[in-house]
């Protein structure tokens, strides 16, 4: 209990003085600083390689309407990864894909496209997110109550969601067809923004401020940190293991509903190659895989250099092999740079022996 | 701190301040492919840059993602069309799947044209190397040709969500089922995912179901590899025929051995040709008419007629046959 609340009364605090110090702390966030960077490099190197082509309108657009898919999954790892004891999301884009599959399915078997779409785009996004949120729950269950461990049950669920996926589809992409709303949220903009990406960021927030602000975030960064003291101080780790791969599962079905928004079509072996992806998202934000710490900015930032990277190699005609490769070589320099200081480019002395920290 | 965002300030300054637009002489067209790493696209690129040679003043290229994966593909088109392109030709892997991105290329003004999906309806035109029906059919003469007309036989397709292996699959049993009565098809479409060793698992089963089964007709490119293996090894090489779509190249080992008695394919050289030719057709504003003739062998005489959208379906007669005596004649 005594960390607890001590680890409250820090958060509590809201004197101005101590809003001063947190501003001049948050950016002197290592990672995020870091991130910020390679952003504006990547930017800056294509703007002038592209001769101003790459920083047009439509260009930012298209490369900001393509960021949430992966965005949200990466999210998901990012909670499952800050919950600790090895926690970690494999089902996200398996789940994402079964849930828009079924959505599509049973809302146009009820609904009528063209007499009702914006009632078509309700129910589909609802039954998206019902399927998302009781795959998380399935997950959860398994996680917390029969102890499995996170990489081994989520791999497992991800070939039970795919087998759905593929028997309730038979294999083939289902359409939507032409639904007015969903082409809305898909395709357009709002005073330039895409509607998607839009959303996406607003899901971020509403993560981030669950992470930052809630009791809910406080006691997940607390579990991840050190689960025995956790649970000692009175933390029901079962339910939160529980809530929070079931946010997963909410997330990865937002991801499914915008997959089904942006192609009117849902497949099952659609982003097959977004498992790795979002774990590199997350893991590039500076989310510890051990658990216990991330913040939801890094995992926006750190998504938007892989889109800015990935989007550089396809504007220029790269081969797309050459990107794989790229996306390795900056994994591994921003694990490197966990041991680099940024501020003064100076290497940190490597901890000696055996650390006790856990 | 306030030195931080004064740095941000300045970056994001320098961004919009390279906003300048500059001018393209050439017409740019862009082929997509399914994965740029197949031996089948990295002939289709041979036909893209070949069209690029012959015609000064374009500019074209090949592109795709490192994976064969819908979702990676999707990226490409979109940030290839980010880009000042006038056409993109594309090859997709899912055609339901790239409808919304085509839509979006089309409302852009970007000429639109699509191989191996005939039911795209966002396109302006879809080029088939052949009618797929009639492809099945025409292996499956050659199967029976091999048979003698008689036995049981059965069929591979790479999926049952592959819509042009399962047209020939179908086409070649309404084939059997109407010239050949003494033909019998047994356990057909079997799936091997695109996977020669899948085929190979799937062959030795049927093997062992029906042993005295006497053709196999492969769907998938690489099908036929799995199922010669497993005919070597069971010792049946000249006892039962194989044959069915595949690269010579590929097969060259299993026609050498008699193992695989031929295959059928279309170059995939040609067709990235084409695409990349209707494209321009259609940038120049030229019409497009039946029996009209597109300067590529199997090209000559096009059938067109119109396809599931406002577009057009294009339709050649471009299919080869290799076996033991010509396959040297195919480089892939």
């Amino acid at each position: 209990m005594g960390l607890y609340v001590a680890a409250r009364l820090v958060v509590a605090d809201h004197s101005h003085e101590q809003e001063v110090v947190r501003m001049r702390k948050a950016l002197s966030d290592g990672q995020l600083n870091f991130l910020l960077a390679i952003n504006f490099l990547v930017l800056i190197c294509a703007a002038v390689l592209s001769s101003g082509q790459f920083v047009n309108p439509y260009n930012l657009q298209s490369m900001a309407s393509q960021m949430p898919e992966l965005g949200l999954l990466g999210l998901g790892v990012t909670l499952a990864m800050i919950s600790g004891s090895g926690g970690i999301d494999l089902s996200g884009i398996a789940l994402a894909n079964l849930a828009a599959i079924v959505g599509i399915m049973l809302v146009s078997r009820i609904v009528d496209t063209n007499t009702s779409p914006f009632l078509f785009t309700c129910a589909l996004i609802i039954t998206t997110l019902a399927v998302g949120i009781l795959g998380g729950m399935l997950n959860g269950l398994l996680i917390s109550r029969i102890k499995l461990t996170p990489i081994l049950c989520t791999l497992g669920t991800q070939l039970l969601f795919t087998g759905l996926a593929v028997v309730l589809s038979n294999g083939s992409a289902i359409r939507m067809g032409y639904v007015g709303p969903m082409d809305v949220i898909g395709n357009d903009t709002v005073a330039g923004v895409p509607i998607d990406f839009a959303v996406f960021v607003a899901i971020a927030a509403f993560t981030g401020a669950i992470l930052r602000f809630s009791p809910f975030g406080l006691r997940l960064l607390l579990i991840g940190t050190n689960a025995k003291a956790a649970r000692y101080a009175g933390i029901a780790e079962e339910r939160m293991l529980f809530t929070t791969y079931t946010l997963c599962g909410a997330l990865a079905a937002m991801a499914g509903a915008i997959i089904v928004a942006r192609n009117s079509a849902a497949k099952w072996d659609y982003g097959s190659s977004y498992v790795l992806i979002a774990i590199l998202i997350a893991v590039m934000a500076g989310v510890r895989p051990e658990g216990g710490s991330g913040r939801v900015i890094c995992v926006v930032f750190s998504m938007m250099a892989l889109q800015f990277l990935s989007s550089t190699f396809n504007f220029f005609g790269f081969s797309n092999y050459f990107r794989d490769c790229a996306w390795g070589l900056l994994l591994l320099l921003f694990l490197a740079s966990s041991r680099l200081r940024v501020g003064n480019l100076s290497f940190r002395r490597a901890r000696p022996g055996i650390s006790l920290q856990r | 701190m306030i030195r931080k965002l004064t740095y941000m300030a300045i970056a994001a300054a320098c961004i919009s301040a390279i906003g300048a637009v500059s001018a393209q002489q050439n017409q740019v067209i862009v082929t997509v492919v399914k994965d740029t790493g197949e031996s089948w696209f990295i002939r289709m690129a041979e036909g893209v840059k070949a069209f690029g040679m012959a015609n000064p003043g374009v500019t074209t290229s090949e592109v795709g993602p490192g994976k064969a994966d819908a979702a990676q593909q999707l990226q490409v088109i979109e940030d290839t069309m980010a880009r000042k392109i006038d056409a993109l030709a594309v090859v997709p892997m899912d055609a339901s799947l790239v409808e919304g991105v085509l839509g979006r290329a089309l409302q852009r003004g970007i000429v639109v044209v699509t191989h191996e999906a005939s039911t795209e309806k966002n396109t302006m035109v879809d080029i088939e190397a052949f009618n797929n029906a009639a492809f099945g059919a025409h292996m499956n003469d050659r199967l029976a040709n091999c048979m003698g007309g008689k036995g049981k036989w059965t069929s591979f397709v790479g999926s049952l969500g592959s819509l042009t292996h399962v047209q020939w699959a179908d086409g070649a049993a309404a084939n059997a089922a109407k010239k050949y009565p003494d033909m019998v098809l047994v356990n057909p479409k079997n799936e091997s995912f695109n996977d020669a060793n899948t085929a190979y698992n799937k062959a030795k089963e049927i093997l062992r179901k029906y042993p005295d089964i006497k053709g196999f007709q492969g769907g998938s490119a690489v099908d036929v590899l799995g199922i010669a293996r497993a005919i070597e090894e069971a010792g049946l090489v000249g006892k039962v025929c194989v044959g069915g779509t595949g690269l010579p190249k590929d097969t060259a080992k299993y026609l050498e051995s008699g193992a695989v008695y031929g295959v059928s394919f279309w170059d995939p050289k040609d067709a990235g040709f084409v695409m990349n030719e209707m494209a321009m057709l259609l940038l120049d504003h030229k019409p497009i008419t039946d029996g009209m003739d597109l300067g590529v062998k199997g090209y000559d005489k096009v059938h067109v007629s119109k396809g599931p959208g406002k577009g057009l379906l294009v339709v050649g007669s471009a299919w080869l046959d290799a076996d033991k005596n010509n396959y040297k004649d195919y480089p892939f």
